[in-house]
C-alpha cells in the first residue's frame, strides 16, 4: 500500500487525475495544502471510489477556513497522523 | 511482498520541454541514477508525452530543451520508456509520433507501476 | 525510521517549505531520524542566506539551520540546480571568479547521485513540491 499526497485543488488543476490513474486499489490519498479543497462536498465527488483510503491535512483546512467544511467521509488527520500515514504505508509517491 | 522489483528507480515526467525546467531535472536525476548502476525506468505521463516528440529544436536564445538528452537515454541503459496512452491520444499523438520506442500503458497498468518501483520521484 | 525529504518548491512562492519543516518536526517528535533534507529544482532557494524576510514571517532559512542543529540532519543541496539559480558557497564562488556567496554551512551542495542514494537507503522519502 503506497501514500499519495496530492497538494493541488481539483477546482483548479488536473493532477488529480494523474494521482488517481497512479493508485492501486488500495493505496491511500492524503490531501495537503490546496489540495484540502478536494474534501469540500462539492468537489468531494472527484475522488468518487476512494471511501475510506482519503484524508485531508487538518492543519491546512483550518489555515484556509474550511474545517468544518469537509465532507463526512473524509479522514481529516493532524500532521502526527500525517507521518503516521507515511509509517503504514510503504512508500509515498507526491503529485503537485 | 510481491514480486520482485523490476527496477529501483521510477522516474514520472509530466512536463514537456522548454516551458518550465522540471523535465530536464526530472531526465537528470534519471541519468544519474543510471550512471550509478540502479535500474530506471521513465513514465512519461500529461504534458509529459510531448517530450517525446519528434522534430524539437533548441530556443531562440539557445535554450537547449531535451531532445539530446532523451537520445541519450539508450547510453545510460535507460530503455523502459513507458506513456500514458491515454494522454497521448488527447494531445492526437500516436507513438509514431514520438522520437523513441516506447511501451504504451492502459490506466490499469499505470496504476502498477508505482508499487513496482523501490523509489518514485515526480517531476 | 529513517526518513528523508526533497524539497522541490521555492521558499516564500508556495507552501512546500513550510509543509516540510512541519512535517519534519512531527517525524522527529514522532521518534524517527531525519537523515537529510535533499533540495532540488527551485527548493535550492531555500538555502539562500541573505534571505532577509519581515521580522513577522517565519525565517525559513533560520529554521531549517535549527533543525540541523539540533537534529543533525544534512541540508544536501543539488549543486548544478544551486549553481543555475545564482547559489554558490565559498568555494563555488571562487571557482567561478564570483564576489562574496550565497551558501553556508549546514547547507552542502552535493551531487544529484545523493538524492538517489538516500531514497533507495532510507526508509521513506517524502517529497514536497510546489
Amino acid at each position: 500500500m503506497l501514500l499519495h499526497i496530492l497538494n493541488r485543488s481539483p477546482a483548479t488543476s488536473r493532477v488529480y487525475q494523474q494521482a488517481l490513474v497512479s493508485m492501486a486499489p488500495e493505496d491511500r490519498l492524503l490531501l495537503i495544502e490546496d489540495g484540502v479543497q478536494g474534501a469540500l462536498p462539492q468537489l468531494v465527488r472527484y475522488f468518487d471510489g476512494l471511501q475510506g483510503r482519503l484524508f485531508a491535512l487538518r492543519e491546512d483546512l483550518v489555515a484556509r477556513g474550511l474545517e468544518g467544511r469537509c465532507e463526512a467521509s473524509v479522514q481529516v488527520v493532524d500532521v502526527d497522523g500525517f507521518v503516521a500515514l507515511t509509517e503504514e504505508a510503504e512508500r509515498t509517491v507526491s503529485w503537485y | 511482498m510481491s514480486a520482485p522489483f523490476p527496477s529501483d528507480l521510477l522516474v514520472i515526467l509530466r512536463h514537456g520541454s522548454h516551458g518550465t525546467n522540471w523535465l530536464r531535472e526530472g531526465l537528470d536525476a534519471a541519468l544519474v541514477a543510471a550512471a550509478f548502476g540502479r535500474g530506471v525506468s521513465l513514465l512519461f505521463m500529461g504534458e509529459g508525452v510531448t517530450a517525446l516528440l519528434r522534430d524539437q529544436q533548441v530556443g531562440p536564445l539557445g535554450q537547449k530543451g531535451t531532445s539530446a538528452t532523451l537520445e541519450m537515454l539508450a547510453m545510460y541503459d535507460i530503455e523502459t520508456l513507458l506513456v500514458e496512452e491515454a494522454a497521448l491520444e488527447r494531445f492526437g499523438l500516436t507513438a509514431a509520433d514520438l522520437m523513441l520506442p516506447v511501451r504504451l500503458l492502459s490506466a490499469e497498468a499505470i496504476a502498477a507501476q508505482p508499487g513496482a518501483h523501490r523509489l518514485v520521484l515526480t517531476f | 525510521m529513517r526518513y528523508a525529504i526533497l524539497l522541490l518548491g521555492a521558499p516564500y512562492s508556495c507552501q512546500a517549505s513550510h509543509s516540510a519543516l512541519r512535517f519534519a518536526r512531527a517525524l522527529v517528535d514522532r521518534g524517527h531520524r531525519l537523515e537529510t533534507v535533499f533540495f532540488y529544482h527551485d527548493g535550492v532557494h531555500n538555502a539562500a542566506r541573505l534571505a532577509a524576510p519581515p521580522q513577522d514571517e517565519p525565517h525559513l532559512v533560520d529554521a531549517w539551520v535549527a533543525l540541523s542543529t539540533e537534529h543533525g540532519t544534512a541540508l544536501q543541496v543539488c549543486i548544478a540546480a544551486a549553481l543555475r539559480r545564482g547559489l554558490l558557497d565559498a568555494r563555488e564562488a571562487a571557482r567561478h571568479g564570483k564576489q562574496g556567496h550565497s551558501v553556508e554551512a549546514p547547507f552542502e551542495l552535493t551531487g544529484l547521485g545523493q538524492l538517489v542514494d538516500l531514497g533507495l537507503s532510507c526508509d521513506r522519502l517524502v517529497t514536497f513540491g510546489p
